[in-house]
């Protein structure tokens, strides 16, 4: 394992990675309940610091410092030693804005825009997990015949529920962003054909 | 005052409050080219003027008389500073108005005032053009200004970026100023050939002996609720990032005025000054020239750049600027105002402003960087800064 907190070299944790070097059991929760924060514990590795996220991504340390500290960088986990750790799913998405920076869009208003999406992803968020709890994972506490039954519906219920919830936000995102920017560029159209002069 | 300016092309404002001037056609345009004796040249020139000129001044006012409007470049190495002898000027002082004439010998006759306000104009919106230097660059540039002043190479460093905008219409420079003049009724709203803003900050001010100057440095938000509002106000007296940096341009200040009035007089701390869309920390120094033939323009040399626009030390700041910063100030965060003849005068930093081009513009904004600084507050800070000014020029991209 090679590990560094300091300087560019590229520093990619090759042992078992994942959420496991963080998280432990909570004792407190009975079976279900411990068995579907498992499954809710992202299990993809986490291979990079913020050194390795940086190599990997090409970007500059001050916008990946930036991005930390404005919580729009959120790492998979805390890693034993406090360090955090990223993983491929946080490079594509450092990427994807990198894609957005280079087609023009100025990183102080990709920053407004990240915030006003964590703002409103946060509390979207917040009423799906409420909704989840109240309605499916109560149910089921409530109904089961046994601890083992409780378990395999709640993780299967869990399993399909998150990528479903996933499509469907994504989905809803992009109907939105595309009937709004056909409109958008309907009305400049509108209001451009006025007899104004060409760009100078 | 600006709808007593006709519709001509060199059209000249320095107005607060509806009082001060404004001026419009050109008698002597006064070019003193580049290095830090511009300001002095420039001036030399305005009193070998008045000096051949035959001067009947029946009002005795500061602004009355011959008089020059002007502005300089930020960087002394840069061409474009001017300083234009108008042909008409209206002043307004106390309530008094009145009009100086100034006719070259075989002069073309001059516009009258304008008798009715403009009709509106056909005014398409302000577009987003690009920036001399991009955001993540300009990102960067604020983290190694950090990292020296962390390092001790300096104590604070003032950076700033620009946004080009275009129109399918040219942007009048009247109609941005009436703009400016309705929001910020307590700046001096200003217009040389094509540099139009609104200045809060007074660089100097002389009359006779008395001299004047109001430094602002450490901002913050304002907020439609009284309660909210208020504590914004009292985090920024309390914030010891904006007191030293407060504390940086207020001395560099100081410094200048002390070794030239015994008396000069400054509060002790900075209080708050609450414009339309921010609150400013400020201090307002004052006293007598001890040398009464000691010009504006003599002090407004030795004055620029406060650490208000450049940084502390001024010379390791001015280099680390040319460094990072990317781009050419132009005539951004440099003196703007007017002198008359015998060195009195206003002048302010060209702060808050956009040049004006046809239908092209760039706006400019800047911030004081000091240790504890963070890249990306700095970058927020400077965006909120150029969407208020594009907002002034006409509807910003979110009103559509």
């Amino acid at each position: 394992m090679s590990r560094s907190t300091d300087g560019d070299e590229p520093t990619v944790d090759d042992t078992d990675g994942g959420a496991s070097g963080a998280t432990s059991p909570d004792p407190t929760l009975d079976a279900p309940d411990a068995a579907l924060a498992a499954a809710a514990a992202d299990d993809e590795d986490a291979p990079y610091d913020l050194s390795g996220l940086l190599v990997a991504t090409g970007t500059t340390r001050s916008l990946l410092e930036a991005l930390e500290r404005a919580g729009l960088l959120v790492p998979h986990h805390v890693d034993d030693e406090g360090i955090p750790r990223y993983s491929a799913a946080d490079v594509a998405a450092v990427q994807a804005g990198l894609t957005l920076l280079d087609a023009g869009l100025p990183l102080g208003e990709l920053l407004d825009l990240a915030r006003r999406t964590d703002a409103a992803i946060g509390e979207i968020a917040d009423h799906a997990v409420e909704a989840f709890l109240r309605f499916v994972r109560d149910p089921v506490r409530g109904t089961a015949s046994s601890d083992e039954e409780a378990t395999a519906r709640l993780v299967t219920a869990y399993e399909e529920m998150l990528p479903a919830t996933e499509r469907l936000v994504a989905h809803h995102l992009r109907r939105r962003l595309l009937t709004r920017a056909a409109s958008r560029v309907s009305e400049e159209l509108a209001a451009d054909d006025d007899g104004l002069g060409p760009p100078p | 005052m600006l709808d007593l300016v006709p519709d001509v092309d060199d059209r000249l404002t320095w107005v607060r409050d509806d009082e001060g001037l404004v001026a419009w056609g050109t008698a002597v345009r006064i070019e003193p080219g580049r290095g830090p004796e511009r300001f002095v040249r420039a001036e030399a020139e305005l009193r070998r003027l008045a000096r051949t000129a035959e001067v009947e001044d029946v009002v005795r006012q500061a602004g009355s008389g011959l008089i020059g409007v002007g502005s300089f470049t930020f960087d002394a190495d840069a061409d474009g500073s001017v300083l234009v002898v108008p042909r008409v000027v209206i002043g307004r002082r106390d309530g008094r108005t009145w009009r100086t004439d100034i006719t070259p010998d075989d002069a073309d006759p001059v516009a009258e005032p304008a008798s009715w306000p403009p009709r509106p104009r056909r005014q398409d919106r302000p577009r987003y053009a690009g920036s001399s230097l991009p955001d993540l660059h300009w990102l960067d540039a604020v983290a190694t200004a950090i990292e020296r002043i962390h390092d001790g190479a300096l104590e604070k460093l003032v950076l700033a970026r620009d946004h080009a905008l275009w129109s399918r219409e040219p942007f009048d420079a009247l109609d941005l100023a009436r703009r400016l003049t309705a929001r910020f009724p307590r700046c001096h709203t200003f217009v040389v050939e094509g540099l139009v803003g609104a200045t809060p900050e007074l660089l100097l001010a002389r009359e006779g002996r008395s001299v004047r100057s109001r430094v602002l440095a450490g901002t913050t938000g304002r907020s439609d609720d009284e309660v909210e509002d208020a504590a914004l106000g009292a985090d920024l007296l309390a914030s010891e990032k904006d007191l030293a940096e407060h504390r940086y341009a207020a001395e560099s200040v100081r410094e200048v005025l002390a070794t030239r009035c015994a008396d000069l007089a400054g509060a002790p701390g900075p209080r708050l000054l609450r414009l339309d869309n921010v609150q400013h920390l400020a201090t307002t120094f004052e006293g007598h020239l001890d040398d009464p033939t000691t010009s504006s323009l003599e002090v407004v040399a030795a004055l620029h750049p406060t650490a208000a626009v450049g940084g502390t030390p001024r010379g390791a700041a001015l280099e680390l600027i040319r460094e990072l910063e990317g781009m050419d100030r132009g005539r951004y965060a440099a003196p703007v105002g007017w002198t008359d003849a015998s060195g009195d005068g206003e002048w302010g930093i060209a702060l808050r402003c956009a040049e004006l081009s046809g239908a092209r513009a760039r706006l400019f904004a800047g911030v004081g960087v000091v240790d504890g600084s963070l890249p990306e507050a700095e970058l927020e800070e400077t965006r909120l800064k150029l969407l208020a000014m594009q907002a002034a020029l006409g509807a910003s991209p979110r009103d559509g």
